[in-house]
């Protein structure tokens, strides 16, 4: 089986490795490549009467995009994915570390436990908080009858409840990663440092979380970059005031049927992001 | 190390794949197969509506289901195919029209199109009649009798600084930048940007109060009691009223738009036949007031009227009697440049 892999790869023919590359290949150029060059394109055109797309070219869209009053927007997405990505760290690395060092045999059932939302439609999710965080919700109930409140709170549609909802969706996306590198942390290090007289803290702090810091990384890029792109959460548990930028793409498309600005915001967006993570490189290399 | 593929499995593939050309064959006689794909509102039909259409003819309704006006264009427009027919509001007909997704109705060779009431028949938005009246309704105000000391009696009251936080607005573009228009007094077929920047502000003006733009949500919300007042559709609220009875809805003193929502033939239809049948079916006087009845909107088929729930029909809330009638005005027609400055200014709202 090794031989015959080997000899379908090798460079003898290399035909044969294409033909093992096609399906991946057609999946990207299909899924990825013509779709996103379709945006790029239709991101030039014109908005024509009633929404209709007029293929006539420019770049008014992109002009149009840096608009200031898109900036109050652009920077509320910022610190929403931000305060996302920190509450999901700082939530997310005890777990991780408790699943890599110290569950054990419990170890899988967690790592499954952790998995199971994901399953389910975040819709379902969202639909579910509504319900516990509303005015007549179990979170209200329960506080009134035990006598911390008097009144009930309107917990929804608030920078509250988004932040719930974004950190509940995205927490799974730092997990994994870090629970990946700590678990790839030697143990003998950590060891060597308890016997050089490192006690638990400074253990931790000078081995294992410099050792960690690529999951830290990867956890945190995996948070933050769906998130700046996120509209259900808002749209579902958000109010009018707290409008995001992946809101403002989708009403483009949906309620302005202005599809090109709508394109160009996309491809903004997309560029920030392929700009960014290409200087975090650099710097990483560097 | 085993064979990725073991013989028996080859063996059993190399017995079905003569059958496959004969399974395809069969999916396509299932298409065949006498049906019509109607995409329409949800809660927007009667329990037994379209079951006694299959009854009676065979016909299977495959039925699909919209909560947002925008998401059913945006889908329609992207090329979604299959659909025959489709429940769209007046405003969308010239715009179904223009983009070219929808084709008349061969309405004249309906039996039932002269049950329309000579009050819907040629209307502005389709002078041409090539849609089909199928319900009307207004926009108004609900509100919760139980939390508001004062029944809300005028569109100013959603502007109203006490009630922030318990206010929900229709996240649509028809309904919004309409009713500021009308607050404001200014014709609804100014294309003067001026006008809309007044239009811009006063929509503004409102946001701190709003807790939510929603279109379908907010009802859930009335009946929990995350709010007390929104702008509503009357026959949603009535629907909505069954589940809290504390809800009540209120035509505001300076008058509202009334609309049409219309029965609309996609092009490209393969079962054009059988969706002129179900058409003809729902203009039926019985089946109309049926589906008018479970729905709780107001039926445009003036034959219907009488098998119509009495309580209903002397509703004036369901069926604006008089004076009030006379302040009820169909969504004015717009024109491309028109309908850009209302999207716009929609959308600047939701930005700022």
């Amino acid at each position: 089986m090794d031989r015959a892999l080997s000899w379908l790869l090798g460079g003898r023919r290399p035909l044969a490795s294409h033909l093992l590359l096609a399906p991946a290949s057609l999946w990207l150029i299909f899924l990825l490549v013509i779709p996103a060059g379709g945006l790029i394109l239709l991101s030039f055109a014109t908005n024509g009467p009633y929404g209709a797309i007029v293929w006539e070219f420019g770049l008014h869209n992109y002009a149009r995009a840096f608009d200031p009053k898109y900036l109050p927007v652009l920077i509320r997405t910022i610190i929403f994915a931000g305060a996302t990505t920190i509450t999901c760290l700082v939530l997310g690395y005890p777990v991780a570390y408790y699943l890599s060092f110290r569950a054990g045999r419990w170890r899988n059932a967690l790592l499954v436990g952790l998995m199971v939302p994901f399953w389910s439609s975040c819709l379902v999710a969202y639909y579910s908080w509504m319900i516990v965080l509303g005015k007549e919700g179990l979170l209200n109930t329960a506080l009134i009858r035990f006598g911390f409140l008097s009144e009930p709170i309107g917990f929804l549609y608030t920078p509250f409840s988004i932040l719930l909802g974004l950190v509940y969706f995205y927490l799974p996306f730092t997990v994994l990663p870090l629970y990946a590198s700590l678990d790839k942390v030697p143990r003998s290090v950590v060891e060597a440092a308890y016997d050089l007289g490192a006690n638990r803290w400074k253990a931790f702090w000078k081995v294992t979380l410099p050792l960690s810091m690529p999951g830290v990384v990867a956890g945190c890029i995996l948070t933050f970059i769906p998130c700046l792109g996120d509209f259900l959460t808002v749209e579902i548990l958000g109010g009018p005031r707290y409008y995001l930028l992946g809101n403002l793409i989708s009403n483009q498309f949906m309620m302005a049927q202005d599809w090109p600005f709508g394109s160009a915001l996309t491809c903004l967006l997309l560029a920030g992001l392929v700009g960014g993570l290409w200087l975090y490189q650099r710097w990483e290399k560097a | 190390m085993a064979d990725p593929v073991s013989r028996r499995s080859f063996l059993k593939a190399a017995v079905l794949a003569p059958l496959l050309p004969s399974l395809l064959a069969a999916c396509r006689r299932a298409d065949d197969k006498k049906v019509v794909n109607f995409f329409n509102w949800s809660n927007y039909i009667g329990k037994d509506t379209l079951p006694g259409f299959t009854k009676r003819t065979g016909v299977e309704v495959r039925y699909d289901l919209f909560a947002d006006e925008d998401e059913m264009f945006a889908k329609l427009r992207a090329g979604a195919k299959g659909y025959d027919l489709v429940v769209i509001g007046d405003y969308l007909i010239p715009r179904f029209r223009a983009l070219n997704l929808s084709e008349p109705v061969p309405t004249a060779a309906l039996k039932n199109f002269n049950n329309i009431s000579s009050r819907f028949r040629r209307p502005v938005y389709d002078p041409e009649e090539g849609s089909v009246p199928y319900m009307w309704g207004t926009t108004g105000i609900a509100y919760n009798k139980k939390k508001l000391k004062k029944a809300p009696t005028s569109w100013w009251d959603l502007w109203d600084p006490k009630y922030k936080d318990r206010v929900s607005m229709l996240d649509n573009v028809r309904d919004s930048i309409g009713v500021a228009l009308l607050m404001l007094g200014i014709p609804p077929t100014t294309r003067d940007p001026e006008d809309f920047r007044k239009v811009r502000e006063h929509l503004i003006k409102q946001k701190p109060l709003v807790k939510q733009y929603s279109s379908s949500s907010y009802l859930n919300s009335l009946v929990s009691g995350e709010i007390d007042l929104a702008m509503t559709w009357s026959g949603d609220l009535f629907q909505t009223a069954r589940e809290n009875p504390d809800l009540d809805y209120v035509i505001p003193k300076e008058g509202t738009h009334l609309w049409v929502d219309c029965l609309t033939l996609l092009r490209g239809s393969r079962h054009r036949e059988d969706t002129l049948r179900l058409i003809d079916y729902l203009l039926e006087p019985e089946v109309a007031a049926a589906n008018a009845n479970s729905v709780r909107y107001a039926s445009p088929n003036e034959k219907a009227l009488k098998f119509v729930d009495p309580v209903l029909l002397n509703d004036p809330r369901v069926y604006p009697k008089g004076a009030m009638m006379k302040n009820l005005r169909l969504n004015a027609v717009l024109d491309p440049e028109q309908s850009e400055l209302w999207n716009q200014t929609w959308a600047d709202v939701k930005v700022a």
